[in-house]
């Protein structure tokens, strides 16, 4: 079976990692990703997306763990660089076009160097695909005559002319004009439909995922969640992963005891609901979450011990309008509103949304909506 | 939380101002054991009052207790958030409350 996965696979990697002397952008990274797949890597700034790409293009040498392309294990030291790079193409953020020559010059190139096409079949191909894309009168020009949404068209003109087994785009559309980053996108749009096999690094999340059949979310060196773009953007599974993908503004403290300086905190949630421009009452309802719930259940009921291991995430989402006190604490299982409703209980119960009670793995975890 | 103490007879205002929440509720409770002996008439003055949370309702509702039996008590000047705090909990029916 395990057989049967590895031949459907263009890339295989396995336990890669990528250090530099101060930083380590990939900890452990496995995955494989099989023909036709359209994977968008996603996640904030600074997790290892682009080095990923890198690595599998061979523009970074990885620090440990192989990488196989197409049946061809492009870690080995004795692999040809070029081999692997033929079967990948790739797009960069800054197009990388040669600036002395012109449009369907830089497309030629390669296919006559390293193809091996005649100049002919190289022009009739780039005229194809510049038609394609609608730059057909921009063949003669050299590319500081186009607008950056054209050079990234070009650029990947160039890239298709190769016949890759698969595309790799290193944020293909952050170096655009806004008004430009839609046109490229309809290219990489329609080569996704034609079954081209790509991993897309982006920050359009929109582009994302409407375009893909598979996101990774990257946060802290790996892959954190890899999911279809309904399982990742929908029900995200993991705490990091809902976080980024509801643009959430977050809040938290960790090991409540006893000892908390509530009066403290009550300043702290009214700065962070001030910063996010939340109304009065939401506050006010924020507050009398935290309250009710640690003040008058959790901190007592943890008594002398304090071992309930108590944290709160206060979070807030923009898109929704909607602040939510999450309160994670350890077993037994405990409804802090269980047993019958009290005032607390109809505090809580008058001032929110809804609330919402969950135990798995020793874990509480109760959700107040505001 | 500040609490100013207004004695009139057998009339008595308490003005409220701050938060009446877990941490300040047991001072208005030691304030209105320790003075109501003898009142007719208690009023809580909530014009500068910012913040109520259910610590704050307890102490509200012991006094009326005290209240039913001596003679009549009122709040006053009631904000909006709090109004809803008193509306959501059913308070604003047991209480006499006059809104801001």
């Amino acid at each position: 079976m395990a057989d049967k996965y590895e031949s459907q696979s263009i890339i295989s990697i396995r336990h890669l990692r990528k250090e530099y002397p101060n930083v380590t952008p990939l900890r452990d990274v496995s995955v494989e990703i099989k023909k036709g797949e359209v994977v968008s890597v996603i996640g904030p700034s600074g997790t290892g997306k682009s080095t990923l790409l890198r690595c599998i293009n061979l523009l970074e040498r990885p620090t440990k763990g192989v990488i196989t392309v197409d049946g061809v294990i492009a870690t080995d030291k004795k692999c040809k660089v070029n081999l692997v790079r033929k079967k990948m193409g790739m797009v960069f953020q800054s197009f990388n076009l040669f600036a002395h020559k012109t449009i369907i010059e830089n497309i030629m190139m390669g296919q006559v160097d390293l193809l091996g096409r005649s100049r002919q079949e190289a022009y009739d191909r780039g005229m194809e695909l510049l038609r394609t894309i609608g730059l057909g009168d921009k063949a003669l020009a050299y590319p500081d005559e186009l607008s950056g949404g054209q050079k990234q068209r070009a650029a990947i003109a160039r890239t298709v002319a190769m016949e890759p087994e698969i595309i790799l785009f290193d944020e293909p559309t952050s170096a655009l004009d806004p008004t430009m980053v839609g046109e490229v996108l309809s290219v990489i749009r329609s080569l996704a439909m034609q079954g081209m096999t790509m991993m897309i690094v982006t920050h359009e999340m929109k582009f994302a995922r409407d375009v893909s059949t598979r996101i990774f979310y990257m946060d802290q060196g790996e892959i954190y969640e890899d999911g279809t773009p309904e399982q990742i953007f929908e029900h995200p599974k993991r705490e990091r992963t809902r976080i980024f993908i509801r643009q959430l503004k977050v809040l938290h403290v960790e090991k409540i005891s006893r000892d908390f300086d509530f009066p403290a905190f009550t300043t702290q949630l009214e700065e962070f609901g001030r910063r996010q421009q939340l109304s009065q009452r939401q506050i006010y309802a924020m507050q009398l979450a935290a309250e009710e719930v640690l003040m008058q259940k959790l901190l007592p009921a943890a008594g002398e011990a304090g071992d309930m291991d108590i944290s709160l995430d206060a979070e807030y989402s923009e898109r929704e309008n909607l602040a939510q006190m999450r309160f994670s604490y350890g077993g037994p299982s405990f409804h802090p509103f269980g047993s019958g409703e009290d005032l607390s209980g109809r505090v809580i119960k008058g001032m929110s949304k809804e609330t919402e009670h969950m135990f798995s793995n020793g874990v509480n975890h109760f959700i107040i909506s505001i | 939380m500040k609490i100013m103490k207004t004695q009139n007879g057998n009339s008595l205002c308490l003005a409220l101002e701050g938060r009446l929440d877990t941490n300040t509720a047991p001072e208005l409770e030691t304030v209105i054991k320790g003075s109501i002996d003898g009142t007719a008439e208690l009023t809580i003055d909530m014009a500068a009052l910012d913040y109520l949370s259910s610590a704050g309702l307890r102490v509200l509702l012991g006094a009326q207790k005290i209240m039913n039996k001596q003679g009549s008590m009122r709040v006053t000047h009631v904000n909006d958030t709090i109004m809803e705090i008193f509306e959501v909990t059913g308070f604003a029916d047991i209480l006499t409350i006059e809104k801001a």
